[in-house]
């Protein structure tokens, strides 16, 4: 800064402006002027170093807010929904169908559909249903109506299909043998031309609504007897409707929500979808006073058989007692429908990766199954398992009630099971009795945690064992000798005909005439004489009333009984060995019971009712009941058939019966 | 003129840095007050006396609630935090009036309550009913943990949180898990792509950052600001549980990929260890926790937690960590009077410590004590015969809650630090041969023991 020096021969002006004074004031004082620039300076500083701050401040709150709620509360997942079925605001689908004697397919809008030309597979008419209103498939379904009964199956399905719905029908090879008039005519009624005059080999198909217009039907005859019809391809257009249209108009609740999301997509379930009457799809059973089983959690195995676990889940949601919040379906594939059915009783559905093949697959199910409702109910001390083809009775849960206890306090106890092996219609008598068995019947039954965690988990079969889990739970290295308690009368019914291990021939056998408790509130028989010890003591207390009958008559005529009511009677038959079991297979057979393997027995004694008496059975000299046989008779044996019939497999065991 | 110029200008520059700092002020304070309101709204809050609009929003929730029978119980640790300090006062007088809004007045976004998934039927009523009331609602759903070690399991996404917002202020209802172990989970909060990020400011809220564990706690039923809530019976300790409560799940999907890689041995041997050791560590746990000692998952144990999820079946003991300030005399003769006989104990408590007990046929429960130093963790061992002491460095380290052969246990959170100080990188391959003097990444040699002292720093059993 240059020196100012003062000039005394200016003189303050008048006219000077207040800044130039305040200047000049500040300017003779030099000391403060400086002090101000300084001042200034700094003030200068600051500001800027305080601003930067600032700037960086906001910059990191801002950035950190980002940056928390892009890290700490994102999904790590992108969990992009995409939408199941584009939206498509078409109004016309395009349908192929074609049918020939060795191959079948259907294409909706250039979609296949329905594709089948397997050999020697999948015989007969195929239906396909689809929504009048998206044009998605509801239901697939074949009816090998070269066989008999199937044309009614047919018709049921048919009947069940709500009114509006698109139906396609295909033949493949051979549709029409034991196809009935009752069948024809309800084709007729959909407006099948073709139906009532088809015959031998014809190839046919058929596009229409049901209760409503034909969108084309085309058909092939067959020229000869030993010859098919020609192969034929129909093409055609069907109009959709609104999706109003499709839908009934229930009142808008929660239950008729899951009702309507339900109907729309799936199709064969009948009444459940009926718009006018509706059946519910909440029971409300009556509680049951002082259940012991209400925490219980209930695990529901199922495969891919929607209708049955329809069934399954109706009449387990009907039994009282039920407690809706414990039941969880463990489903084996990634399959919708059996899901589908799951959401539609507002139950929750766990499916399941299937590992490894047929038996071992199931047996990796079940595993899988088991452990996950542990983990889910981890205060749980037992489990109630069933599998998607039962009926539940509707004490089931008050027998379990009753008899839950034993379980827990009795350590020779396996399980309690809902199921008896031999309780059919002519050999099961009282619902309030039960028995110890050695044998593990499954088909509805409780699982004591421990045994599951500290013994069978652990060692469950692995996937690459091709093991039945049952058989393997009823080898003695796991069953150690315990065993299970059931009902005389079973409180679960077996009613798949479908299966792994399951054909109808198979289920006519040995299932359709097992006994089924119907009756409400059974208060069981004397549980604690269920006990190891009590039982004992309840056997002989048996023994020592039962009346021995005649051992020179033939145990197999109605006549070896007196024709009496609530007797006691015991018979001894020839049991060399604790695996001794030839006469008593050979009496099972002609008593029409389970005959595949041993099953009901209990120290070589086994149970059951005749004419209404109570029979036993004891093995001699095996049985430590034996005792209780009298010197003069002789125990009864019965020799088994010739060896290569022995040998044959299951079905033709159960066709020995007749010889 | 050049004079006048220079001092305009910095008069000038000094007025525009002022105008523009005080807008920086201005524009701070707004962003604050907006972004991290309860430092301000505190002070505000207090000055201005009550604010009734959490008080109302928290007496309709309670009503809208109660009026679907869910129990729920307060849980909000500010609230819980002023109740403790009242806690003999409130006990005494459940049911007496309030002279004064003290607790639900504080001006805040949130207040949390807990739900027991168990305890209600995912009602969807409940929702409507909140809608009328004038509730916005946000449901947050992922997986369900407890499916997630099972093998190819999937079950439906469970609800782990849920809020309900009405006015200014919202209610964040966290859902409880029971888990095998016998203990509570609560699960993190995402929030999923298409969700609102700003329904409410996520990040300050009090649970879900982390998945948490808690022990199932006593409720007690109290009237306070004239409102009845159930509470947890003992505030404090549940505050001091949840500032502990992180949770730790296990790696599920590595361990499958582990097993792909190494098949697990399915011999009847292993099965038998496995369960041993299972019942072994129950029984250290349950005689650890009664002592009040905090214990963790060490060495092998630990490993086979973090890569396989199971016991290691060929490691043929159980190792536990516990930091030598948590020590306590009674350690041993609890330990002996739970049927686990000392088996050795090597140094003092001053120095490397390490207890042995056996358990049942050859199944070893090895307790190691941690020494904290400034930058390291470390632990001791002792070789018998030579009196030689050894040093295993490990870095700092925190605990974390975890889920183990059912059982709620403590694990390093940094358990991938922990194990590979152990183990070295390698550690993902298994190894069958271990010498514990040589094979660990982290060992160090600590001198010899003195032979006078050898007495009683090398005793076995």
């Amino acid at each position: 800064m240059d020196e100012w020096k003062p000039n005394p021969a200016v003189k303050p002006h008048k006219k000077r402006s207040w800044y130039l004074a305040w200047k000049y004031k500040l300017m003779n004082q030099r000391a403060l002027r400086k002090l101000c620039q300084t001042g200034a300076v700094l003030f200068l500083l600051v500001t800027v170093i305080v601003n930067i701050k600032l700037i960086l401040d906001t910059r990191r709150a801002a950035y950190e807010e980002e940056e928390e709620s892009a890290q700490d509360y994102d999904d790590e997942m992108l969990n992009v929904e995409v939408p199941r079925h584009p939206v498509n605001n078409k109004k016309v689908l395009d349908v192929e169908v074609y049918s020939s004697r060795s191959k079948v397919y259907v294409a909706v809008d250039g979609t296949t559909v329905l594709e089948d030309e397997a050999r020697e597979q999948g015989r007969g008419i195929h239906v396909i249903v689809l929504n009048q209103a998206t044009g998605h498939v509801m239901a697939k379904r074949v009816f090998d109506t070269y066989s008999p009964h199937e044309d009614e199956a047919m018709v049921l399905f048919l009947n069940m299909v709500a009114r509006g719905r698109i139906l396609i029908f295909t033949i493949k090879d051979e549709g029409s043998f034991h196809l009935k008039e009752t069948a024809k005519n309800v084709l007729k009624s959909l407006g099948s031309q073709v139906a009532p005059f088809l015959s031998w080999r014809d190839m046919w198909t058929f596009v229409g609504k049901k209760g409503g217009e034909v969108y084309g039907e085309k058909h092939a005859k067959s020229p000869a007897l030993s010859t098919w019809g020609d192969p034929v391809l129909l093409k055609t257009e069907v109009h959709l409707t609104s999706v109003e249209d499709a839908e009934c108009h229930w009142p808008d609740t929660e239950l008729n929500r899951r009702r309507k999301r339900f109907c729309s997509k799936v199709e064969g379930y009948g009444s459940v979808c009926s718009c006018k009457d509706p059946t519910p799809i909440e029971f409300n059973p009556d509680p049951l006073k002082d259940n012991k089983v209400f925490d219980v959690p209930v695990a529901v195995i199922a495969g891919n058989r929607p209708n049955y676990l329809y069934r399954m889940l109706r009449s387990l949601l009907s039994a009282q007692g039920v407690n809706p919040q414990m039941i969880t379906v463990f489903i084996d594939g990634y399959y919708e429908e059996p899901m589908d059915v799951v959401e539609l009783f507002g139950l929750s559905g766990i499916q399941h990766t299937p590992i490894s093949i047929k038996n071992a697959r199931v047996s990796q199910h079940y595993k899988a199954s088991l452990t996950a409702t542990f983990n889910l109910f981890p205060d749980a001390k037992f489990a109630v398992v069933l599998e998607e083809d039962l009926d539940i009775s509707v004490d089931f849960f008050s027998f379990l009630s009753q008899s839950i206890h034993l379980l827990e306090e009795d350590e020779s106890l396996y399980c309690i099971s809902a199921w008896n092996d031999q309780g059919y219609e002519h050999t099961a008598e009282d619902p309030s009795l039960l028995y110890r068995v050695e044998t593990m019947p499954g088909l509805g039954w409780v699982l004591r945690k421990s045994l599951y965690k500290d013994e069978l988990e652990p060692k469950w079969p692995t996937p690459e064992k091709l093991w039945d889990w049952d058989m393997w739970m009823r080898m003695p290295e796991q069953r150690k000798g315990r065993e299970c308690i059931i009902p005389d009368i079973s409180r679960s019914y077996h009613f798949g005909i479908v299966g792994l291990n399951m054909n109808g021939y198979f289920h006519e056998a040995y299932f359709k005439k097992h006994k089924f408790n119907t009756v409400p509130n059974v208060q069981l028989k004397n549980v604690e004489s269920l006990r190891k010890d009590n039982y004992e003591t309840e056997i002989h207390r048996l023994l020592g009333e039962a009346e021995v009958l005649d051992h020179s008559k033939n145990p197999c005529e109605d006549s070896f009984v007196p024709d009496t009511e609530g007797k006691v009677y015991v018979m001894f038959i020839r049991m060399e060995q604790e695996a001794d079991f030839t006469t008593w297979t050979q009496l099972a057979k002609c008593l029409h019971i389970w005959d595949l393997d041993v099953r009901g027995n209990h120290k070589g004694l086994w149970r059951l009712f005749r004419k209404k008496n109570h029979f036993l059975v004891v093995g001699v000299p095996a049985s430590p009941y034996s005792s209780k046989k009298p010197s003069s008779v002789t125990p009864i044996y019965m020799e088994p058939p010739a060896k290569e019939e022995g040998a044959v497999a299951v079905p033709a065991v159960a066709a020995a019966e007749q010889t | 003129m050049q004079k006048i110029n220079r001092n305009v200008v910095l008069a000038l520059l000094s007025l525009t840095s002022l105008v523009f700092l005080l807008f920086q002020l201005c524009y701070y304070k707004f962003y604050l007050s907006q972004k991290n309101g309860a430092a301000f709204s505190k002070v505000r809050g207090s000055q201005s006396g009550q604010d009734s609009t959490r008080w109302h929003v928290v007496r309709k929730f309670l009503g809208l609630i109660s009026s679907h029978n869910i129990p729920v119980y307060l849980i909000d640790p500010l609230i819980l935090g002023l109740v403790d300090k009242d806690i003999e006062q409130i006990r005494s007088s459940p049911d007496g009036p309030s002279p004064e809004c003290k607790y639900f007045c504080a001006p805040r976004d949130f207040t949390t309550f807990a739900l027991l998934d168990k305890t209600w039927k995912h009602e969807v009523g409940l929702f409507r009913t909140a809608e009328k009331m004038g509730f916005q609602w946000l449901k947050i759903i992922n997986k369900d943990p407890r499916l997630d070690g099972m093998d190819d399991l999937s079950g439906m996404e469970i609800p782990l949180h849920y809020i309900f917002k009405l006015a200014s202020h919202a209610i964040h209802l966290v859902v409880f898990y029971e888990r095998s172990g016998n203990f509570l989970w609560h699960g993190p909060l995402r929030l999923k792509q298409h969700m609102d990020r700003k329904f409410v400011p996520f990040r300050k809220l009090h649970f879900g950052r982390y998945p948490g564990a808690y022990e199932k706690p006593e409720l007690l039923l109290v009237s306070i600001d004239d409102l009845k809530v159930q509470i947890p019976k003992n505030p404090s300790s549940f505050l001091q549980e949840m500032s502990h409560s992180r949770f730790l799940e296990c790696r599920y999907r590595e361990a499958r990929a582990f097993f792909q890689l190494y098949p697990d041995d399915a011999s009847l041997d292993a099965v038998e260890f496995r369960k041993k050791a299972k019942s072994l560590l129950h029984l250290a746990a349950l005689t650890l926790n009664n002592l009040g000692v905090k214990f963790w998952l060490s060495s092998g144990t630990c490993l086979g937690w973090y890569r396989q999820c199971n016991v290691i079946p060929h490691s043929k003991d159980v190792d536990l960590g516990i930091f030598i300030r948590d020590y306590k005399a009674d350690i041993i003769p609890a330990f002996q009077k739970a049927g686990l006989p000392l088996k050795h104990k090597f140094g003092k408590v001053e120095d490397s410590l390490e207890l042995s007990f056996q358990g049942e046929d050859d199944v070893k429960l090895d307790i190691f004590f941690f020494y904290e130093e400034d930058d390291h963790i470390w632990n001791g061992g002792t070789q018998a015969k030579s009196g030689k002491k050894f040093k295993y460095l490990f870095p700092k380290f925190t605990l974390c809650w975890t889920e183990f052969v059912e059982l709620k246990i403590h694990v390093p959170c940094e358990t991938l630090q922990y194990v590979e100080a152990n183990y070295g990188p390698e550690w993902k391959v298994p190894v069958k041969t271990w010498d514990w003097k040589s094979s660990p990444s982290n060992v160090q040699d600590n001198g010899v023991w003195p032979v006078d002292e050898w007495d009683d720093v090398i005793q076995i059993y």
